[in-house]
């Protein structure tokens, strides 16, 4: 490789860099989804209600399943956990505050579980939510 | 007879129960990523009629059958499969199909956030690579762009790591090196189509990488992809002869593509817009004699909007009427050597409608209008035969057909 190539290249490398790094912050500068950490007992995941404080989605996330839970607070104030599994072929879905999304193949889900968009042919697994002395108890068995 | 009748059921019966083969109902049911091991069975596939109002001539045909097989060894290593039959039969008569393997391949999970897939499968390039259900696009065809441009479903062996970092919800990357092209097979017209190994004894003297960046904001989709890699995996002694780059990226072919996608509220607006580049295309014609172009563009927009929303809310039914317009140039830049052919100029409006009266099902409607430029005579048939149809740049079509996906 002639040295002013070199020269060339190292540059547009260098600018690649530079403008991936102001993407990623101008990315992570968006409101992020929290996530909760947590064990189950008794195929039982808790996550506090005052998680919610300033948010109505969060990522419940424990050792026991092998996807995370998305955690969501409706408007009459229940709570809906949805395993962020693609029905279609268990790929691990990306979850915003508007739905759940499936980078693998298209499909999407609104945040009752519902299939929006193919290929899914059918809704997440759901997981029975009930609020129980400020802690929001996912039975996940 | 009755009895080794009986014998052979149970035994089937049997079988199958040990094989614990489910549906995907079955397996969500069982809760797979709970129980273990699992095999999954799936398919897909379309049939179209089609009919050239020019010509009018007819033809109809099992477009494609794919058997997916799927099997989950424990919760980090899952296989996939997918088998393809085109155009129903292989042997056995003059125009004949194709049975080839669309991926198989091996994903292996690293942690919630990342996952590693190695074997034949397709990288993220565009929007119909990934995402070819019939169920999942309008029109009985792919799009052109996706088609002679990005030539899906583009696959190939080699090692692809995926991702989502919780820290940017929304955003996704993938980054994969696979075996390289094939630049002695590269046909005018075609782009570089021809050229894929397909998982087909590949060199892999010649490597490729490719890299894709995909985020979500609210309704909407935005992705960028790119793929860099060699054309020629001759050795060297061979590729010096034809004076060909050999190497890893010698002869390189690179592609860039762009695409946003939106869905709500019955409204469906999708545009794409790719260019391939192939900065040596004077020494692969001087090595080949095939008329390989420097550049090839392609772009397009499709709108559509699903008429069960007229008076009803999230409803079950989807009846949608899509409009599309396809531009592509596959002889956009050539070099000294190069002959342009202006039929390679050529613009597509498809428009009708998709009914899909439940999830997986859907009958296809459509009407397409083809516009290019004037062909080159002199790349083509010197003496033509007295049967040869005269050339039109304005041609018509209209598809009818169904696809499925279960």
């Amino acid at each position: 490789m002639e040295r002013r190539d070199f020269i060339k290249n190292s540059c547009k490398a260098c600018l690649g860099v530079a403008c991936s790094s102001v993407l990623v912050t101008l990315l992570e500068s968006c409101a992020s989804l929290p996530v909760y950490k947590t064990k189950a007992v008794n195929g039982v995941m808790s996550v506090p209600v005052e998680q919610f404080a300033t948010t109505n989605t969060v990522i419940a996330s424990t050792t026991q399943l092998d996807y995370d839970v998305l955690v969501i607070k409706k408007d009459d104030g229940t709570y809906k956990s949805l395993l962020m599994r693609c029905s279609h072929q268990d790929q691990p879905l990306t979850a915003t505050a508007s739905g759940l999304f499936c980078a693998a193949h298209g499909s999407s889900f609104d945040l009752d579980g519902n299939v929006t968009k193919e290929p899914a042919s059918t809704p997440l697994v759901s997981y029975k939510t009930i609020v129980e002395t400020q802690l929001i108890n996912i039975y996940i068995k | 007879m009755k009895k080794t009748g009986i014998f052979l059921c149970l035994l089937t019966v049997a079988l199958l129960t040990n094989a614990q083969i489910l549906t995907r109902e079955d397996s969500l049911a069982n809760g797979m990523t709970m129980t273990g091991k699992n095999t999954v069975l799936s398919g897909y596939g379309q049939v179209k009629v089609n009919y050239d109002l020019r010509q009018e001539t007819g033809e109809a045909s099992l477009t494609r059958n794919v058997l997916f097989v799927g099997h989950r060894f424990n919760d980090k290593i899952v296989f996939f499969s997918e088998m393809e039959l085109e155009n129903a039969k292989i042997g056995g008569g003059a125009a004949s199909g194709e049975l080839s393997m669309e991926q198989l391949f091996l994903k292996i999970d690293i942690n919630r956030s990342m996952y590693l897939v190695t074997g034949l499968f397709i990288p993220r390039l565009g929007i119909i690579n990934e995402n070819h259900l019939p169920t999942t696009f309008n029109g009985n065809d792919r799009p052109f762009v996706e088609t002679f441009v990005i030539p899906s479903t583009w696959r190939e062996i080699g090692v692809g790591l995926y991702g989502q970092p919780r820290s940017i919800p929304g955003f996704n990357y993938s980054v994969a090196v696979v075996n390289g092209l094939n630049a002695g097979r590269f046909q005018f017209g075609t782009g570089i189509r021809e050229g894929r190994f397909e998982g087909n004894r590949a060199t892999a003297s010649n490597i490729a990488i490719t890299a894709s960046a995909l985020y979500y904001y609210k309704d909407f989709r935005f992705q960028v992809s790119g793929y860099y890699g060699g054309s020629s995996g001759l050795p060297k002694i061979e590729a010096d002869s034809l004076q060909l780059q050999s190497g890893l990226f010698g002869t390189p072919v690179s592609l860039g593509e762009a695409n946003i996608q939106y869905h709500s509220n019955g409204w469906q607006f999708k545009a794409l817009a790719s260019a391939v580049s192939l900065p040596q295309a004077f020494s692969i014609n001087r090595a080949y004699a095939s008329n390989t172009p420097e550049m090839i563009t392609g772009a397009y927009a499709e709108l559509g909007y699903n008429l069960m929303y007229l008076g009803k809310n999230k409803p079950k039914q989807n009846l949608t009427l899509f409009c599309r317009y396809e531009t592509l140039n596959l002889n956009y830049r050539l070099p000294v050597n190069g002959i342009n052919d202006d039929f390679q100029k050529k613009q597509y409006i498809v428009t009708g409608l998709s009914y899909l009266p439940m999830h997986g099902v859907s009958f296809k409607l459509d009407f397409v209008y083809s516009h290019t430029g004037n062909y080159n005579k002199e790349l083509y048939v010197v003496n033509p035969y007295t049967t040869q149809r005269p050339f039109y740049q304005d041609n018509s079509y209209v598809n009818l057909g169904f696809g499925y996906s279960f």
